[in-house]
């Protein structure tokens, strides 16, 4: 099966204190340290689960500028066969159609049989998958949390849905699904893999290459704009604790006390 | 959220910009570690460092290792990282990649280890003991015993000890009684007992391989008459599949002050007569392997010091930006001020500085260190290789006894930074001492670095190694005197790197007279002197770089730490030299008074 899985570089949300820049159009990025995002390292993990199983091979893409090539090295190391790093100037800026409308691009010039993506990023508003599936006129399933390869042309998927409840599906081939954490346990990256990945070269494909017209992308392609960013103020009836961690317990648990909430 | 275990910036500083080991890559044999192989690697060991062994740091301690029925068990949350350790193949990472190793530059795999030995170094001895034990096999094995052993041993399916220690032979290894008879098939009966075996006994893996020190029958007394054997735990037959039990049985575990999840062995060797050995190496040269070994061991010990030390820095400086308690010194008259972090009291702030100041000296001293055996490596000119020696070997009794001597008062600064907090199970403070302080006396106490530096090293090769090491430390002083924020502070490390020398030429002379008694009871000051001026040498190393990087304009987090260097050096230069002089004067005066006092005044009789 030929598994393609789009990733994206985030700031890891572990590592960060996320700060706003001062005129509210976006957070301080300079020194900020960023990672995979989390939901998609357990689509690419099962990716390659898949492709043990079945055979074919696994594609890692992403959209961003060179520095997302480091994601993309990281998850070949982890075990995907290739990478594509889509990056141009003229993407930049680009809303969640934006981006799909390039993936789709990079798709149509390859055959994949399964596209998987991150049921959300880390900073991101969880469209690009579903997007993408309209797009290209493909089946789709979000928050998948278990995949089973019927055949050549099918999948059995379960979806988790409100209250703890799960939906169990067929699906047809090709299909995109956007994966949600807990489907499996990603591997960790060994040095053998990271060996493997030092010397590959990561494809690099700009507007040109994907034969997009310029300005249906990027900023100029955006409908949707980003006006403001910032920290919501404080609503009435609402305290945040501060101090250290074993402060903030002791004034939780008199606050939970003196409401009736512990006796 | 701050970080944890080793600030991922000071790493990245010292591989990148101070010893520049991306460089390492335009040689052959390193060709794969480039700039983005090396920053990969160390994220992954990060990540598996925190994410997975660090939780088992405090589970380990509290449940430690248990003994029953000759059987060993380790806690039981060590079972996955082992098995994830193993699967990322971390174990042999500098070592021959035909052999199961990665090849990796040793600065590389150093900080790496940062990561690891920080996250749980009880757990971390099971490898690191392994990976020396496969190294003896590897220098000294026959093709055969390397083909048996080598590569189960650098992928970890069978692990490693080393057995020297006995309850009448500790330093004194010369004293071991453990005997082996040679048999006619060439291999020898191993009969003996010996204790204080790290991890000898444990069920992470299905054998266990044991190099073991002991004396052939008729062998000389001393040192002399000493054999190296490797004594499988379960016997290996020559095609490599386990035959039955060796006669090699854990007679009990040690309780311990710290690294309660490595399991402390007493070892009865050949009990019932049935315990074989084969020979490593040559009949009566098992002491100069176990030579060849030491530098390597004890620049791992520590690195083992380092990683607790940098661990409780990293908890102390994040508690002391947290912990809100007193109000501020300057408004300390004003009741209605609210109290501050405890980061703004000057007090806190020196403990803070002298932490930080040493960990990054520490840190940059035993990278540097595994960095010159990294250009041995891919030098091909035979007077800078033997350099390059020289300076090691000057250097690891520093590396070991002076590093694990400050590591244990950082630590000890990382309670003191928590106050009470400090001194309870509940945090991790006080797991760090504990578990640090043995580094102080494993693989040869601090007293015996000292006299391995002033009884050897100083006088190696007719002093070139120490006139080679002055020479760097100059260049150093050369560059930070024309740097306007640093002119000042070059001077005094100057001033004590002359004082240094002249306390070296002194105690040297005088080891050779009939002082000598006196001369060796300053051995310990010396070392920690000769410590000190080598933190200052790194500090200043650094702070030379971050000047330029200040100069040359930096982004808001950079500037931070650039700035951050520059206070570790004026800090230590400024502040901890000045110590360092007095320390100097007093080996200067060389006085005699512990050689001199009667055993019977020092009293308690």
């Amino acid at each position: 099966m030929e598994i393609l899985v789009c990733v994206k570089r985030v700031p890891d949300t572990a590592e960060n204190e996320i700060e706003v820049k001062g005129d509210g159009t976006d957070i301080e990025r300079d020194d900020l340290v960023y990672s995979v995002n989390e939901w998609d390292n357990y689509a690419v993990e099962e990716a390659i689960q898949i492709r043990d199983k079945v055979g074919g091979s696994v594609t890692v893409v992403t959209v961003g500028d060179e520095e997302s090539e480091e994601v993309l090295r990281r998850e070949m190391a982890m075990g995907a066969d290739n990478g594509i790093l889509l990056s141009d100037d003229a993407f930049e800026n680009s809303d969640g159609k934006g981006v799909a409308a390039i993936l789709k691009a990079e798709i149509e010039k390859g055959k994949y049989d399964l596209i998987l993506t991150g049921a959300q990023a880390d900073d991101g508003a969880g469209q690009v998958g579903g997007m993408l599936a309209a797009m290209m006129d493909l089946p789709y399933a979000s928050l998948v949390n278990l995949i089973d390869v019927v055949d050549d042309s099918t999948l059995k998927i379960g979806r988790e849905i409100e209250g703890g409840n799960q939906e169990m599906s067929e699906i047809g081939l090709p299909c995109v699904l956007s994966i949600q954490t807990g489907i499996n346990e990603p591997r960790y990256v060994g040095i053998r893999g990271i060996r493997k990945v030092a010397s590959v070269d990561i494809p690099v494909h700009g507007v040109a290459d994907l034969g997009l017209p310029a300005d249906a992308v990027g900023e100029t392609g955006a409908k949707v704009k980003r006006m403001d960013y910032f920290v919501p103020e404080m609503g009435d009836g609402a305290e945040i604790l501060e101090g250290s961690t074993e402060e903030i317990i002791d004034k939780l648990i008199e606050h939970l006390k003196a409401k009736g909430g512990l006796k | 959220m701050a970080q944890l275990i080793a600030d991922r910036r000071d790493i990245d500083f010292v591989l990148h910009e101070q010893l520049n080991v991306g460089e390492l890559s335009k040689h052959e044999k390193f060709a794969e570690f480039n700039k983005k192989t090396i920053d990969l690697t160390i994220s992954e060991a990060r990540n598996l460092s925190i994410k997975e062994i660090l939780p088992t740091r405090q589970l380990g301690d509290q449940e430690g290792c248990r003994f029953e029925g000759g059987k060993v068990t380790v806690p039981e949350c060590f079972h996955k990282v082992w098995d994830l350790f193993l699967e990322g193949e971390w174990l042999a990472m500098p070592e021959d990649p035909d052999w199961g190793g990665q090849g990796m530059p040793r600065t590389v795999s150093m900080a790496a280890g940062d990561y690891f030995n920080g996250a749980n170094y009880a757990f971390m001895m099971y490898p690191g003991l392994t990976h020396g034990a496969a190294k003896l096999v590897e220098e000294f094995g026959t093709p055969k015993q390397k083909e048996m052993f080598l590569k189960n041993m650098f992928t970890g399916k069978w692990t490693g000890t080393m057995l020297l220690t006995e309850p009448e032979a500790g330093s004194d290894v010369g004293a071991l009684n453990a005997t082996a008879v040679k048999n006619d098939d060439g291999t020898y009966s191993i009969s003996g007992s010996k204790i204080f075996i790290s991890s000898g006994e444990h069920d992470l893996a299905e054998n266990i391989i044991h190099p073991v020190l002991a004396r052939i029958e008729g062998a000389p007394a001393g040192t002399k008459g000493i054999s190296l054997f490797l004594v499988p735990k379960i016997w290996v037959n020559e095609d490599g599949s386990l035959a039955g039990s060796n006669d090699v049985v854990c007679t009990g575990i040690e309780e311990k002050m710290g690294i309660h999840a490595n399991s402390t062995c007493s070892l009865t060797l050949g009990g019932k007569g049935q315990c074989r050995g084969l020979l490593l190496g040559e009949e009566n040269k098992g002491m100069r392997a176990m030579f060849l070994m030491m530098n390597e061991a004890r620049l791992l010990v520590g690195m083992q010091g380092l990683s607790c030390a940098s661990a409780s820095y990293l908890n102390a400086v994040n508690y002391a930006r947290e912990r809100v308690q007193g109000r501020n010194l300057l408004q300390m008259m004003d009741p209605s001020t609210p109290p501050v972090p405890i980061i703004q009291h000057p007090d806190v702030r020196r403990m803070l500085l002298t932490m930080k100041s040493y960990v990054e000296g520490m840190r940059s001293l035993l990278y540097y260190v595994g960095f010159l055996g990294d250009q041995i490596q891919i030098s091909d000119d035979e007077t800078e290789k033997v350099r390059l020696q020289g300076l090691i070997d000057l250097l690891i009794p520093v590396c070991k006894g002076y590093v694990t001597d400050k590591a244990l008062e950082v630590c000890s600064h990382g309670i003191q930074v928590y106050g009470g907090y400090g001194y309870i199970k509940e945090y991790p403070q006080e797991q760090l001492l504990r578990d640090c302080r043995i580094t102080m006396i494993y693989e040869g106490t601090n007293g015996i670095q000292a006299m391995d530096l002033l009884g050897r090293k100083l006088g190696m090769n007719k002093g070139k190694p120490i006139l080679d090491l002055m020479a760097e430390i100059q260049k150093t002083i050369a560059e930070a005197k024309q740097v306007d924020h640093l002119k000042e502070h070059a001077a005094k490390l100057e001033a004590a790197l002359n004082k240094l020398a002249e306390t070296a030429m002194h105690l040297g002379a005088t080891a050779m007279s009939p002082k000598v008694l006196a001369a060796f009871a300053f051995a310990h000051p010396f070392l920690e002197a000769s410590g000190d001026v080598l933190m200052a040498w790194m500090l200043m190393w650094r702070a030379v770089l971050a000047a330029e990087k200040l100069e040359q304009g930096t982004k808001k987090k950079d500037t931070a730490f650039y700035e951050g260097q520059l206070s570790s050096a004026q800090f230590f230069n400024s502040v901890m030299l000045p110590i360092t002089i007095g320390k100097m004067d007093s080996i200067l005066a060389t006085h005699p008074a512990a050689v001199d006092i009667t055993e019977d005044a020092f009293g308690g009789k």
